[in-house]
């Protein structure tokens, strides 16, 4: 028994290292730059002159974020792959270095390249432009030199770099720009005639070490540390705390409320097999069962919230009661604005809970003991509620861990059509407006939640029935 | 065999019902074109006959052009000599300008004739309800059925895979494990991963192109294993290599499969399809890759029964291959309760995707779906029509494919209908 519970938490982790892995791969995965993202709160586009402290902010935050490191603890690639490419800042320029380090074969030539072509960017955006020289020169050579950046095969780059050579060698005054041209050319030439093709063919492995992303983001999230949301700049686990409680209480709440509405029905149903009584509470059931929830919200938002038909409720648009009203007042508000999304939240496990104690009772009472008990004269009511229901409870009880998965899955529906500020509204929230660490926080948050569900299931339910071992395997 | 399960199937009237919905349900779907469109079906136009509808498909294969007289034509307004409408004269995309701003199924509707009329009214934009929804009918059975191949593929694969060899019955020799160890990832580095950029390039050109290059890949990938393999088997025979060690495929495959349940599905597919650019296919694709572990589960338990049986003793007795065993002996016998998790997984699949489009999320906005029709109800409390109506279709479709699993589980093992 312990033996097994051992087991089981021990499986725990290496489920969890999945679930964190996938979560990461989608989340590095995720198109837009967080970078920028973080950043696009200051200040406007700045202009041209200030170039060198843009990419220097722009840097700053890249490492503040951990994106200057290595993905992932390590990779397999070619030879032609280096090591230190996600240092590159500008995510363009590092996808063309790739691509050019993999056509030529050789990183070093490549990266010389491209810090030959940096000077010369560098050089060309200090160059102030006198009356004499010709602006159109100039921002051509410019232009010329941004497209250099994503370039990668020989042709054009040689074209591009010709042109420039006589770009800047036509007027006076970009005379002075030719050295950096040149070592540019050379740098270029150096690649050209170094190549080493055929090290694209030879598999490689790298080993980057703990210093990775993939690292930095679950040690960071062990701690508490979810980063910060892109929209509004508060950390992502204040936003989690505020939310989680709703979503928390109200599958709670809804839980409760669908055993206590199941179970008896479920004993009832049984107990009277067959009867007409039965038969409407099994087909009922499996209607309820059935009904998509986010069409019953909807129905009943339509019908009830205001609208063309009745008004019973307020709309889901309303504010919610302020937490300063006082308690007597604060209570009912509550109450009344909490009913609808209780009910959706609650009749899907209802009927799957109902159904299951009917199945479980209808066992127990095909026993033996249940025949001696009726054959001692005991009356039906003791023979079901004494005998019966109880030996068919505990199963039922441990249901009570796959069912909160559930409940915890219905909160992104339900929240989303009644604006219950919970984690299903707020995740949803951060899909529109592409707000990443809100997505990804939540989505590992619900895979705990999930998963603690699972492990807390298979526990009772070893406990419940100690036939069940490890390796039981269904089928055998 | 067959038969007894087709006489328990027909027994209980509610599978029958539920087979008979899903038959008509196909139909509404293959037929959507000729039951909604803005195109007559046939018309006489100056003088000659035209089959608009048929021609639509042509145009879209991109094997015809439109004839000159319909280029851009308004299909309403043409002076046909008569012509023969399909029985709803909307495509989903129209715009009815007269009756703009939900206009209910109820009310009056400035239309030119009845058989112009709304049949369960329109939305904020002017869309024909009922066109939407017979169009979206074949949306929703193309997410079910393609999501399930999907699933079915893999889930009957690697289920049938664990179950067959269990945890000792495959037994290969340590230089092929060797080989393997060093050949699969070595396969796919020289077919995927040395082709990156090539794979890359063509398919912004065209997916023809793309197609191509992806055999290429896999004609090289295949070629690398199968050097691999030869030299696993000749390396087998090299007597400190050749003792042969068991795989516990089961083991592997189990652990697998309980991990991936683990993952709740929503969740994974919302965040994925958040990231992603909307596509319809993306979210089958999804769907498909997350649900298959059902499948594989009902496979692997009736290959562990199955694999003991006599008939499969006997063809290892004549010396079949494993592999000619497994394909043509164990497999298509296992195959029946497939069907019963197919049925369930369909009904969950046209959930997760209506789900999903009343959301906002994965399913292209212009795409009318159930999901976002029954959406598009929660901007416009009073159009009740605009909830009931899509609503309904989700609930029937969902509720008739549990009801086909349910009936299907119990003409396939009767016992279980006695006991529940």
């Amino acid at each position: 028994m312990i033996n097994y519970t051992i087991k089981r938490l021990l499986y725990f982790l290496p489920t969890l290292f999945v679930i964190s892995l996938v979560t990461f791969i989608i989340s590095i995965n995720a198109p837009g730059d967080p970078v920028e993202a973080i950043l696009s709160s200051g200040a406007g586009e700045g202009q041209r002159s200030d170039k060198m402290a843009q990419e220097k902010a722009y840097n700053e935050v890249r490492h503040s974020l951990g994106l200057d490191l290595p993905v992932f603890y390590c990779s397999l690639g070619n030879q032609t792959d280096c090591d230190s490419i996600h240092k590159i800042s500008n995510a363009l320029h590092r996808a063309n270095l790739e691509r050019m380090a993999f056509s030529f074969g050789n990183w070093k030539r490549v990266s010389d390249y491209y810090s030959a072509l940096k000077k010369t960017d560098a050089a060309l955006s200090a160059f102030q432009c006198q009356d004499t020289c010709s602006i159109k020169n100039v921002s051509s050579a410019r232009y010329l030199v941004s497209e250099l950046y994503n370039q990668y095969d020989s042709t054009s780059i040689g074209r591009a770099i010709r042109e420039l050579g006589a770009l800047l060698g036509k007027s006076k005054e970009t005379k002075h720009l030719v050295p950096a041209w040149s070592q540019l050319n050379s740098s270029y030439s150096l690649v050209l005639t170094d190549q080493k093709v055929y090290r694209r063919y030879l598999p490689a492995f790298h080993w980057y070490g703990t210093s990775n992303q993939y690292h930095r983001w679950l040690t960071r999230f062990i701690k508490g540390d979810f980063g910060i949301s892109y929209q509004d700049k508060r950390p992502v686990s204040t936003l989690i705390s505020s939310s989680i409680g709703w979503t928390l209480a109200l599958s709670l709440a809804s839980m409760i409320l669908s055993y206590l509405i199941a179970i008896p029905l479920g004993v009832i149903s049984a107990s009277e097999k067959d009867s007409l009584k039965d038969k409407t509470i099994t087909s009922g059931l499996f209607m309820l069962y059935s009904l998509p929830n986010f069409w019953i919200a909807t129905l009943l938002v339509v019908f009830f919230c205001g609208g063309d038909w009745f008004s019973w409720f307020p709309s889901p648009g309303a504010d919610w009661p302020s937490a300063s009203l006082p308690f007597g007042e604060w209570l009912p508000k509550m109450a009344i604005r909490l009913i609808l999304p209780l009910i959706c939240w609650t009749y899907g496990s209802l009927a799957f809970i109902s159904r299951q104690m009917r199945g479980g009772m209808l066992t127990i009472l095909g026993q033996d003991f249940i025949r001696t008990a009726r054959a001692k004269g005991l009356d039906e009511k003791k023979v079901v509620w004494n005998h019966a229901f109880r030996n068919s409870l505990l199963p039922v009880i441990t249901l009570f861990a796959s069912v909160f998965p559930l409940a915890i899955a219905g909160s992104f529906v339900i929240e989303f059509i009644f604006s219950i500020p919970g984690m299903g509204k707020l995740s949803l929230e951060a899909i529109t407006a592409r707000n990443y660490p809100v997505i990804f926080t939540v989505m590992m948050f619900t895979a705990i939640l999930t998963l603690t569900g699972n492990l807390i299931a298979d526990i009772l339910y070893a406990f419940a029935d100690p036939r069940i071992s490890f390796n039981t395997k269904p089928g055998k | 065999m067959k038969e007894r399960i087709l006489k328990q199937f027909r027994k209980n009237r509610l599978s029958v019902f539920s087979s008979r919905f899903i038959l008509a349900m196909l139909i509404v779907a293959l037929l959507a074109d000729f039951l909604a469109n803005e195109k007559p079906v046939v018309c006489n136009y100056k003088g000659r006959i035209y089959f608009p509808v048929f021609r639509s498909y042509l145009v879209n294969l991109q094997a015809a052009r439109w004839q000159d007289d319909f280029q851009n034509a308004d299909w309403k307004t043409l002076n046909y000599d008569w012509s023969v409408f399909p029985p709803i004269p909307y495509l989903p995309e129209n715009i009815d300008k007269n009756n703009l701003h939900s206009t209910s199924p109820f009310s009056q509707q400035p239309v030119k004739a009845m058989r112009w009329r709304h049949w369960m009214g329109t939305d904020e934009l002017g869309h024909d309800i009922l066109s939407a929804m017979i169009h979206g009918t074949r949306i929703a059975i193309l997410v079910g059925l393609i999501s399930m191949v999907i699933a079915g593929f893999i889930g009957v694969l690697v289920g049938s895979l664990a179950g067959y060899f269990g945890d000792e019955k495959l037994l290969i020799s340590k230089g092929q494990l060797f080989s393997a160890a060093v050949f699969v990832p070595l396969s796919f580095f020289y077919g995927f991963s040395t082709r990156y950029y090539v794979l890359k390039d063509s398919i912004s050109e065209s997916l023809t192109g793309f197609i191509l290059q992806v055999l290429v890949s896999l004609v090289i990938s295949a070629f690398v294993l199968f050097i691999g393999y030869r030299l696993g088997k000749t390396a087998g025979r090299i007597s400190f290599l050749s003792k042969r060690v068991r795989i516990p495929v089961d083991l592997i495959l189990s652990r697998l499969m309980e991990v991936l349940t683990s993952i709740p599905t929503l969740f994974l597919i919302i965040s994925i399809v958040a990231v992603a650019k909307p596509s319809l296919f993306l979210v089958m694709a999804i769907i498909g890759l997350t649900t298959w572990t059902g499948i594989a589960r009902f496979m692997r338990a009736e290959l562990l029964k199955i694999r003991n049986l006599d008939y499969i003793e006997a063809a290892q007795a004549l010396g079949y291959s494993e592999k000619r065993i497994l394909l043509k002996h164990a497999i298509p016998n296992a195959l029946t309760p497939v069907f019963i998790a197919l049925a369930f997984g369909i009904a969950s699949a046209i959930l997760i995707e209506s789900t999903l489009s009343f959301l906002g999320i994965g399913v292209p906005p212009e795409t009318l779906t159930w999901g976002s029709l029954l959406s598009e109800a929660r901007q416009t409390p009073s159009a009740w029509w605009m909830a009931v109506f899509p609503g309904f279709a989700i609930f029937i479709t969902v509720t008739v494919y549990n009801l086909a699993g349910e009936g299907l589980s119990d003409a396939l093992d009767p016992r279980l209908r006695k006991e529940s």
